[in-house]
């Protein structure tokens, strides 16, 4: 016999208030108040809304009966800020008619739960707004109502769902319940009893604690889009890092190598005490490789490599080139790079031939001749250059500046183009398209 | 109906001939692109990142003078979330530094070193590149204003202006495209024939009439 405790915070509606107008629940207390009830119970489901249930079979020989264990869970409650009812049932439907009807501890008898449930509300249900109203339309105003339905003729007018609803209206809750585990913290930390004042030793130090949470991490079958480290400082001040890896990634050896860097690249500034370690957990979802894709770079790799890279250049100076919505010129951003495959786009080009003769049977080689180009490619001249431009009739005839000189032969213009005058950095300019015999 | 006249090309223009003369850069090898300004060879090298980032392949693009234009490549058909750029301010070391560094990470289709005016590049970095990119499946590719005596490139090919294509008699309306020479300066792959379509030596002087469209 399964028996079931309803754990419900003292803001969720009481008596026969309609569950539609229920709060959200005690969102900050929840997480307490999980915990509470994974200190009774190795089974507990969050339903949300300040809902917890938990399963209260076999638990006598631990915290006595069940007016017990009730009494013990709501003084915890009341002993981390929460306050809360409970009801004890065989079913969910019927623990939560207990919390939700009773004033504080209300025990609903063994064999007991349809004769409970029967003078409830149809609101604890949590019924669609459509099913609600049908059901009121029949005039029905109760649980028991319901439960004393025809079944054959609720499952002709609302299918496998009225008859869902009439087996929980009668007690039956056949679905077991969903366990929650609470997220795990991948943390690791270490003190020393003399700080340690050289770079090399605190960075193999954190190489130590990164490998701990990695292999916590690969347990776990997870991998990390994040990394922070902490060193306190001997004169109490706190040296905090971070590091963001372009993939999720889980390899040791990888994240030693960007801690080595990032470090190289920001050391704290004085004698180090001790030191924590913490990764961001993510799970990804598994993919499946296909033998027709291109090959691409492989996480760990890449990382490494964008992370030397910006070492180089800076992180504003490397990315993939994103257009921006505007007709700006040269509007573009850097956006982060991946080189996980994005959605295969439609084109009616073949695929370039990359290797093998047999794959080049029009060869170019074999006729010489013309071939149809593609589009043609501009340059940007960037930071801007300041240039001296020679005009003759309203028309420019050189062009003179650091970069580029020469003298124009033909061109079009001036078309003049502007924008986001509404915007705090309206543009505005005159273009010409040139040809130029450059000196 | 009028027809525009861009619209139809002449007879003899081939639309396979573009992807042909691409398909010549092997992997695993060095390759060059060399020619002075507005003469094309940033066109073809669009080309080329087009054909492979749209068929899945991930591109790295060390930009020696910052000087990409991103909405030309995507005008091109480049899929720009499948091409990384490295702008590198005009710093010719850092820029080698960068395309050392991607040739050795194995998974991009086409590594460009794009240094336009910058350099000269020094041989010894020639070297570097080409004994990096070997046994890969990596293409590699340098652009640079001029050829220099020495390099190990396996393929080079030099572009020329031929002359840009205006709309309208005089007054001119409209500047419609590029007409540009792509030519096999040299082809070495005596070692490795199955590589490319190419012979040591073959196909040198060939020379391909491209016309690119604004």
């Amino acid at each position: 016999m399964t028996r079931i405790a309803c754990l419900l915070t003292m803001n969720e509606p009481a008596g026969n208030e309609p569950a539609g107008n229920e709060p959200a629940g005690n969102e900050p207390a929840r997480p307490a108040l999980l915990q509470v009830a994974l200190a009774h119970s190795p089974r507990v489901e969050d339903a949300g809304a300040g809902r917890i249930y938990l399963d209260a079979s076999g638990l006598e020989g631990l915290f006595g009966d069940e007016p017990h264990l009730a009494a013990r869970l709501r003084d915890a409650a009341a002993a981390v800020g929460v306050k809360i009812r409970v009801g004890i049932a065989e079913s969910r439907i019927a623990a939560l008619a207990a919390a939700r009807l009773g004033r504080g501890v209300t025990i609903v008898e063994p064999g007991g739960d349809a004769a409970y449930l029967a003078p409830a509300p149809l609101s604890l249900l949590d019924l669609p707004e459509e099913t609600a109203t049908r059901l009121s339309r029949w005039g029905l105003r109760t649980l028991g109502e319901l439960a004393a339905l025809p079944t054959a003729g609720l499952f002709e007018r609302l299918g496998g769902d009225g008859v869902r609803l009439q087996r929980l209206a009668r007690g039956e809750d056949p679905r077991p319940l969903v366990s929650w585990r609470p997220v795990p913290l991948f943390e690791e930390s270490a003190a020393f009893e003399w700080g340690i004042e050289t770079l090399e030793p605190v960075v193999e130090r954190l190489r130590e604690l990164a490998a701990r949470v990695c292999a916590r991490l690969g347990a776990a079958g997870l991998a990390a889009d994040g990394f922070e480290w902490t060193c306190r400082l001997g004169d109490g001040r706190v040296h905090e890092g971070a590091l963001t890896p372009a993939v999720p990634i889980t390899d040791a050896d990888s994240v030693g190598g960007l801690l080595r860097l990032a470090l190289e690249a920001r050391p704290p500034r004085g004698v180090v005490e001790a030191l924590t370690f913490r990764a961001r957990p993510v799970r990804l979802a598994p993919a499946q490789e296909s033998l027709t894709d291109r090959s691409r770079p492989a996480p760990r790799l890449l990382t490494a490599t964008l992370n030397r890279l910006v070492a180089l250049v800076g992180a504003d100076a490397i990315g993939a080139p994103a257009l921006l919505d505007t007709h700006r010129p040269d509007a573009v951003a850097l956006a982060g790079y991946s080189s996980e495959p994005s959605a295969p786009r439609r084109d009616s080009r073949p695929p370039i031939p990359l290797k093998g003769v047999s794959q080049h049977p029009p060869s170019p080689l074999g006729g010489e001749g013309r071939v149809r180009g593609d589009t043609l490619a501009l340059r940007r001249l960037r930071p801007a250059a300041p240039a001296s431009v020679t005009m003759a009739s309203g028309r420019p005839v050189a062009v003179r500046s650091a970069r580029l000189a020469g003298r124009i032969v033909a061109g079009v213009g001036p078309w003049r183009v502007s924008g986001e005058w509404w915007s705090p950095r309206p543009w505005l300019q005159d273009e010409w398209r040139l040809e130029g015999i450059y000196d | 109906m009028a027809i525009p006249i861009e619209s139809s090309p002449p007879p003899g223009w081939e639309r396979e001939g573009i992807d042909g003369l691409l398909g010549l850069f092997p992997p695993g090898r060095l390759s060059e692109i060399v020619g002075p300004r507005s003469s094309g060879g940033s066109s073809l090298l669009l080309a080329l990142i087009a054909r492979i980032t749209t068929s899945g392949g991930q591109v790295a693009f060390v930009d020696g003078m910052d000087a990409l234009d991103p909405a030309s490549a995507a005008a091109a058909g480049a899929d720009l979330s499948a091409l990384l750029w490295v702008k590198c301010g005009a710093r010719l070391r850092v820029a080698l530094s960068a395309a050392d560094l991607l040739v050795r990470c194995p998974g991009f289709a086409l590594v460009v070193l794009d240094l336009d005016e910058l350099g000269p590049m020094p041989a010894t970095a020639h070297v570097r590149l080409q004994r990096a990119v070997e046994g890969s499946d990596t293409i590699l590719i340098t652009r640079s204003a001029r050829h220099r005596e020495g390099s190990p490139a396996s393929l080079v090919l030099a572009t020329r202006r031929l002359a840009p294509r205006w709309m309208g008699l005089r007054p001119l309306t409209r500047l419609a495209g590029l007409r540009s020479e792509v030519s096999i300066f040299r082809s070495r792959y005596s070692q490795t024939p199955a590589l490319s379509p190419l012979g040591s030596g073959q196909g040198e002087g060939k020379a391909w009439t491209l016309d690119w469209t604004l």
